[in-house]
């Protein structure tokens, strides 16, 4: 019986420490929760692959990141989408009209939107000018770009966690939100669609502290 | 002895390489986890069915030997609680799907809970068996509630819809499996009785 208790006992043990790696030590559930507990504690560098669009010339997304300093809000999005990329389309329609405000003086200590398709076979640049236009962005706060070479937009969906599934209808599902970036072109926080003031908050600290 | 385990030793060894087989072929292995719903009770009732085929390969010897630590088949129930807990956590889902080295610990998995719940289950006896499916079903039917109501995505491979009807089926499963075992505890105290 000793010999059943001990193997039961290991076994339990066994099952605690998979379960408290699983989940950080019981903080998150989810992938999701995972992705975004790893990233505040490791900033993540964003691969250096090219973007194009409307008002960006065909550059690496880590010099477009870093070439002004300041920081970043980034979503992705897709300009066919119908649901929640028109939300999160209008949460940064809010963020430009909060920036404005700030009237920041030194570019360096900005903050920034960036949008960008993960759609680059359909959202090419006249597309995206004609979304920019509809959502009212300002090129100098709001820019939207797309990657243009399909395995480079693999590989930066998947350096940033960002996991796009087709619905077999034309549209995609996927975890919308808003990656915060620093002057460096790190992903440093990443947050809910919803909790705008939060990630402006979070960005306007990184921007004014500069690193 | 069930039935399904009266065909001979080696056709059930076979038998558990062959679905072992098909369902790690990679084109296979996607199609069942293209969904929430097939990758958790499609495909993890076939793995565990798998180990439990294989588990034949044990031979008189080595099952006397594993009944030692195992009385009353309590290791072996523990060990297939602690890993559908850990297999029906929404992130080794996604883990599952984007990492090779998680599917390969996951099919393990599968395996040893399907053979160790084939080498304790009889071992057990009602109140063990009654403590075991009292624990892990009601776990699997809160599980189930859990993706019914989370209006949120809790696996970012998967669509919203199809985990509401993962949910809705890990509680209907729960209830089933509860019914079948109680009608079958019940049959048999009767008909224990009759006999007497």
């Amino acid at each position: 019986m000793w010999r059943t208790v001990l193997c039961s006992v290991l076994l339990l043990v066994w099952g605690y420490v998979m379960a408290v790696w699983l989940t950080h030590d019981f903080q998150v559930w989810t992938d999701e929760g995972a992705r975004r507990l790893e990233v505040a504690l490791r900033p993540v560098q964003v691969p250096s692959v090219r973007v194009q669009g409307p008002t960006v010339e065909d550059i690496g997304l880590d010099e477009l990141l870093s070439r002004d300093g300041g920081a970043t809000i980034v979503d992705f999005f897709y300009t066919h989408c119908r649901s929640v990329c028109l939300s999160v389309g209008g949460g940064f329609r809010q963020l430009q009209t909060a920036l404005r405000a700030d009237h920041q003086p030194d570019p360096g200590q900005r903050v920034r939107l960036l949008s960008i398709s993960f759609d680059g076979a359909r959202d090419d640049p006249a597309v995206l000018r004609a979304y920019a236009h509809g959502l009212g962005a300002d090129p100098a706060l709001w820019r939207f770009v797309r990657v243009r070479d399909a395995a480079q937009q693999e590989l930066l969906l998947h350096r940033l966690g960002v996991v796009v599934i087709a619905d077999g209808l034309g549209d995609y599902e996927h975890n919308a939100s808003l990656l915060v970036f620093d002057q460096r072109g790190r992903m440093r926080r990443i947050f809910d669609p919803g909790a705008l003031q939060t990630a402006l908050d979070y960005a306007r600290h990184l921007a004014r502290a500069g690193r | 002895m069930r039935s399904w385990l009266l065909c001979p030793a080696t056709a059930q060894v076979l038998l558990g390489l062959a679905l072992l087989t098909w369902l790690i072929t990679p084109p296979i292995r996607h199609l069942l986890e293209a969904g929430m719903g097939r990758h958790m009770l499609l495909q993890f009732p076939l793995g565990m069915l798998a180990g439990a085929l294989l588990a034949a390969s044990i031979s008189q010897g080595a099952r006397a030997g594993i009944a030692r630590w195992n009385a009353h088949g309590i290791s072996g129930l523990v060990l297939v609680a602690v890993a559908l807990s850990l297999l029906m956590l929404p992130r080794l889902l996604d883990l599952a799907v984007r990492d090779a080295t998680i599917e390969a610990g996951k099919f393990v998995g599968l395996l040893m809970a399907g053979a160790a719940l084939r080498l304790s289950w009889h071992s057990a006896g009602l109140v063990v068996q009654g403590f075991f499916l009292g624990n892990v079903l009601p776990m699997m039917a809160v599980v189930g509630q859990l993706y019914i109501d989370s209006p949120l995505r809790l696996c970012n491979a998967y669509l919203l819809d199809d985990q509401v009807r993962l949910g809705q089926w890990l509680v209907v499963c729960a209830a089933l499996l509860a019914l079948i075992w109680l009608g079958h505890t019940t049959w048999r105290l009767v008909w224990r009785e009759s006999a007497l």
